[in-house]
């Protein structure tokens, strides 16, 4: 009877501690979250933080957003254009590309790129702060963490993450654009005035609120897992991974809800 | 770095709203021709002689009073066309690639910077045609402007 | 004549970590004015004892008490007018890394109390001068400095405001001698001038010994003596003596 009991029930077991930790782990990025919206949202703000973390978050991520986004925007060309080319349709090209780059690849490769380097750099340095015994140190400084730290950045990233993205769109475009007009004999003028005449204003639209849904994810989990830290140095990798990892994730979840929402049908 | 991906978006963005605005204007003499229906063709679109890129079509604008298509096009200056050219608006394929093609008629005398094209040819409802192959109306169907 | 409140009281306190009590109703209270060094081994729950007083951690069962009343909980605006009354010197300094030597010794004047950058410099180099530190090192980042200038520069930080109650986490640990014996000397300084309560964990018996006008020693989550630096080689007490004796 004690044998079968240990056997039998023991993955069962594990499954349901997985399950309850998971769940014990969503609620408390709940929380950090509502803590962290509360603290944008009530003062005392620090415009100071704000722009620092802007800077760092927008400006030095710019490099690798418009790498990323010259080549898929070159390679996406290509391969609409041997899609249209079944149809004898290779001239719809432009406006397919740059559909596709507003409203799903703009955001959310920029958004990936963020994740990578931006989450996993705030779960670090704030890490780094905790176990160091920082984050204590300030807040019987009367200055509250969440205040100083946590909405600043989660601010900034929702800003930045837009800008990044219509950057990534731009230079997306532009990428088909060398593409087609290099290797794939189009007007240059007519790629241009095709695409600018068939994107809506809602194409970009709904590529810049997903940006700034990512954006507050992106910070969300740097912070969060920066802020839960332990373990010393270890600990301190542990949740920089941990943050691009479950940023990433969260982007490609939130990416497919938006976009079923942002669909008429 | 990042102020040369800002500069290089910046710079794009630009041509891709302005395209066709400074295409015409700078290099070449414009001649104007009125369609009635210019179908897919844009700004910037290429205007062709026997398949030879001559000009760009640097304006397409709506006459109110006749709600004939108004199209300027800029032609290069050693071009020179016969003022009984006829200008037809024609397609690469199916879905796209709509452009002028110009021509050349046997008048002695040669259209002049700011002439108008008189014979012109407007874009083709292919899949209406085909409708109406199908299913034929009872009257006679319109074709283009003449 | 009643007697006033202690400045700073633990009463019943109890702290458990994993099914183990780190503190076992612990009792002990501390007068104002005075510096009290609670001594004991490795993971005796010193640095817990004190987290509890800061209000960085809520006992499961007891009460700490500031001039007679308990510790709000985490309650934002009561919060930040407890920590406007105290100074923390924590065990590695804990400077922000990412601020001038000046800037975190002014942290809480311009962060919290709103005091303009110009005037915050000024008194941040005024304290920077009362533990003895150049004004040279004013503009440099925490990181270009050895760990004894970190340790002044972080006391600089915890007295700039003048607070009523400063809290010492192992100042002396990690530093050679000197450097260790200029630290206390600092302190002595420090407590005589702002007539503060302070309150010190080590196990750095030299330390106590300079530091203290009272020691007491934790272990098995309660004080289990309680005298004057004095008093430390003449007690009977065991765990004292045995502490003693391994410090010596």
């Amino acid at each position: 009877m004690g044998a079968l009991n240990g056997g039998v029930t023991a993955p069962i077991r594990a499954i349901g501690r997985l399950a309850s930790g998971s769940l014990a782990e969503v609620g408390a990025v709940s929380l950090f979250a509502l803590r962290g919206v509360a603290a944008m949202v009530i003062g005392p703000w620090f415009p100071g933080q704000i722009l620092r973390q802007f800077a760092a978050i927008g400006f030095f991520s710019l490099p690798v957003v418009s790498l990323t986004a010259v080549f898929t925007g070159a390679a996406l060309a290509l391969n609409i254009y041997t899609g249209g080319g079944r149809f004898n349709a290779e001239q719809i090209m432009p406006q397919i590309v740059a559909l596709g780059l507003t409203r799903e690849l703009g955001p959310v490769l920029a958004a990936l790129m963020l994740a990578g380097r931006v989450s996993a750099t705030i779960a670090a340095e704030i890490g780094a702060m905790r176990a160091t015994e920082q984050i204590d140190a300030m807040r019987t400084l009367s200055t509250d963490p969440f205040h100083y730290l946590v909405a600043p950045r989660i601010v900034a990233a929702m800003v930045a993450l837009p800008l990044l993205t219509l950057v990534a769109d731009t230079i997306g475009i532009a990428g088909g654009w060398l593409v087609a007009t290099l290797t794939l004999d189009f007007n240059p003028a007519v790629y241009a005035r095709s695409t600018v005449d068939f994107i809506e204003a809602w194409d970009v639209g709904s590529g810049l609120v997903k940006a700034v849904v990512f954006g507050f994810i992106i910070a969300l989990m740097g912070c969060y897992n920066g802020y839960t830290a332990s373990g010393g140095a270890r600990g301190v990798g542990r949740a920089a991974t941990q943050a691009m990892v479950s940023a990433g994730i969260l982007i490609f979840a939130s990416d497919y809800v938006l976009t079923t929402l942002f669909t008429d049908r | 770095m990042g102020v040369v991906v800002l500069g290089l978006t910046a710079a794009f963005l630009v041509y891709l709203f302005t395209v066709g605005d400074f295409g015409g204007g700078r290099r070449g003499y414009e001649l104007t021709a009125r369609f009635g229906q210019v179908g897919a063709l844009a700004q910037g679109a290429d205007v062709r002689v026997a398949g030879v890129k001559v000009g760009t079509v640097s304006k397409i604008t709506l006459d109110p009073a006749t709600y004939f298509a108004q199209t300027r096009l800029a032609i290069d200056p050693e071009v020179k066309l016969p003022s009984d050219s006829t200008a037809k608006i024609t397609s690469d394929g199916l879905l796209g690639g709509a452009h002028v093609v110009i021509e050349p008629g046997g008048a002695p005398d040669n259209l002049k910077p700011g002439g108008e094209i008189q014979n012109t040819q407007g874009a083709i409802d292919l899949l209406g045609l085909i409708g109406e192959v199908v299913r034929p109306k009872a009257a006679p169907p319109e074709t283009g402007a003449e | 004549m009643t007697q006033p409140a202690p400045k700073l009281e633990w009463r019943g306190v109890t702290k458990r970590f994993g099914g183990e009590a780190v503190l076992d109703r612990l009792d002990l209270s501390i007068e104002a004015g005075r510096s009290v060094v609670i001594i004991g081994g490795s993971g005796q729950g010193k640095s817990v004892t004190l987290k509890l007083a800061l209000g960085l951690m809520r006992p499961d069962s007891g009460q700490v008490l500031l001039d007679g009343k308990p510790l709000p909980g985490f309650a934002g605006g009561a919060q930040r007018r407890l920590f406007a009354r105290a100074g923390v010197l924590f065990q590695g300094a804990a400077l922000f890394d990412s601020l001038t030597v000046w800037e975190n010794v002014a942290f809480r004047l311009i962060n919290a109390d709103g005091v303009p950058r110009a005037r915050a410099r000024i008194r941040a180099l005024a304290a920077l001068d009362q533990v003895h530190l150049p004004a040279t090192v004013a503009d440099l980042y925490p990181s270009e400095l050895s760990g004894g200038m970190q340790k002044r520069a972080a006391l600089a930080r915890a007295v700039v405001a003048d607070p009523e109650v400063l809290f010492f986490d192992e100042p002396t640990t990690g530093l050679d001698p000197v450097t260790a014996s200029t630290i206390n000397a600092l302190i002595v300084d420090q407590v005589k001038r702002l007539g503060c309560t302070a309150v010190s964990i080590t196990h750095d018996l030299a330390s106590a010994r300079t530091i203290a006008d009272e020691i007491a020693m934790l272990h098995g989550g309660r004080i289990v003596w309680r005298g004057r630096p004095g008093d430390l080689d003449k007690t009977d007490n065991p765990q004292v003596r045995r502490f003693v004796a391994g410090g010596a």
